[in-house]
């Protein structure tokens, strides 16, 4: 359990707090995914509803990683957000737990690809690119994806991708930046 | 049951569900965690509820595969709207009958998790209404300087994670200053056994799940 020292209780508890303060926040948007996959499922398109809005999902773990920038930071940042979720809101059960830990995992991924060292862009597009990329490998199966047409495939992949992007990459570095700003991380965190 | 071992077991499961194209075995999972939810005296309203919340999201993967799908475009819209049901259903025999109390217990001492993770979590989570009760402060204090904080504003998450900072400090110094030692051996005052029973129906769920999937010729 090597890379359990490096926790303290502090961080445990931060970390937990931020998944649950922002799954609390995503609560509000559950009605905007209702009315999207109402809308599309007509047409059989109702899967680019949970595309557009996995990004927001996701980015408890791409900030938990980019910001504690610890190693397994965004593993555990996703895994307590969604054990929480399980729980609390829990309506999908231990399916919930799974996708929390490809999502913790594939936002990791693009930490441990650039050595836990790019702490800009270049990390968090690896992160964006690494989550879309595993996810999405979770869903063939899960979701049935592997069962649809190419184009639909595809414009899947790109959709999640932007959605990754924007949320977990470019939200992420807005907040963090105002954080920055703030200097409140100087004290808790030195690296 | 062991709820560390109930998760273990619901855990697999699901992901051997999640590779299947079985629709009788999702039906069958469905009733007996419905069964199982009964014994255990579950409220016939909250089994309804479960039925319904999925309904939505169930309609679009039908939808989706049998307008966009390919193959066998019936059997796969079938296999997934029955699927969300089985995962609602069997997670709900674990969320519906065990609390995070006894699974962190069961995680710290069966497993050895570092009591720092489990408690840590623990204080957290007793936090949840408060934290609810935050949110809606936070985007009144925004709604009366004129700022409507929704789900992409940055100030919102931004002021969400310094309360978070704020109070995972506080957090942790109320825990230090009531014994609790990082990484020291703990005694405890409810014991979580990880008897030979839990065991058995591990490994006879295991292997009733393996008889469904592989054995059984469903038709």
């Amino acid at each position: 359990m090597k890379w359990a020292k490096a926790w303290q209780l502090s961080d445990i508890i931060l970390i937990a707090l931020i998944g649950i303060f922002f799954g609390a926040i995503f609560m509000g948007t559950n009605y905007v995914y209702d009315v999207l996959t109402a809308a599309l499922a007509p047409v059989g398109l109702s899967g680019l509803a949970n595309e557009l809005l996995l990004g927001l999902w996701c980015m408890p773990g791409m900030l938990a990683g980019y910001m504690l920038r610890l190693k397994g930071s965004a593993t555990l940042g996703e895994l307590l957000a969604a054990t929480v979720e399980m729980f609390f809101g829990g309506q999908w059960g231990i399916s919930t737990l799974i996708s929390g830990v490809t999502q913790g995992f594939g936002a990791e991924l693009g930490y441990i690809v650039t050595r836990y060292k790019h702490y800009d862009w270049l990390g968090l597009t690896a992160s964006a690119l690494t989550t879309t990329i595993v996810t999405f490998g979770w869903d063939l199966a899960r979701n049935g994806y592997f069962k649809l047409q190419l184009w639909l495939l595809i414009l899947y992949f790109v959709v999640r991708f932007c959605s990754m992007f924007l949320f977990g990459g470019v939200l992420t570095r807005l907040i963090t930046d105002m954080l920055d700003r703030s200097h409140v991380l100087k004290s808790t965190h030195t690296n | 049951m062991n709820p560390s071992i109930k998760l273990l077991l619901l855990f697999i499961i699901a992901l051997e569900i999640s590779f299947s194209l079985i629709i009788s075995l999702n039906i069958a999972l469905v009733i007996l965690a419905i069964g199982y939810l009964l014994l255990h005296h579950t409220k016939c309203r909250t089994i309804g509820w479960l039925l319904i919340v999925p309904l939505l999201p169930a309609i679009g993967l039908w939808s989706t595969q049998y307008i966009n799908g390919t193959g066998n475009k019936t059997l796969m819209a079938w296999v997934l709207f029955t699927r969300i049901y089985a995962f609602v259903f069997t997670g709900a025999t674990f969320t519906l009958t065990t609390n995070i109390l006894q699974l962190a217990d069961s995680l710290e001492q069966n497993w050895h998790l570092p009591s720092k993770f489990a408690y840590g979590v623990l204080a957290a989570y007793n936090l949840v209404p408060k934290i609810q009760h935050e949110v809606k402060i936070i985007r009144a204090a925004g709604l009366m300087r004129g700022q409507q904080l929704s789900f992409w504003s940055p100030k919102l998450y931004f002021k969400a994670i310094l309360v978070s900072i704020n109070w995972s400090q506080n957090l942790a110094q109320a825990m230090t200053s009531h014994g609790f030692v990082e990484d020291a051996p703990r005694t405890h005052y409810r014991h979580c056994p990880l008897r030979w029973q839990d065991w058995a129906i591990f490994i006879v769920g295991l292997g009733l799940i393996q008889l469904g999937l592989f054995v059984i010729p469903w038709s």
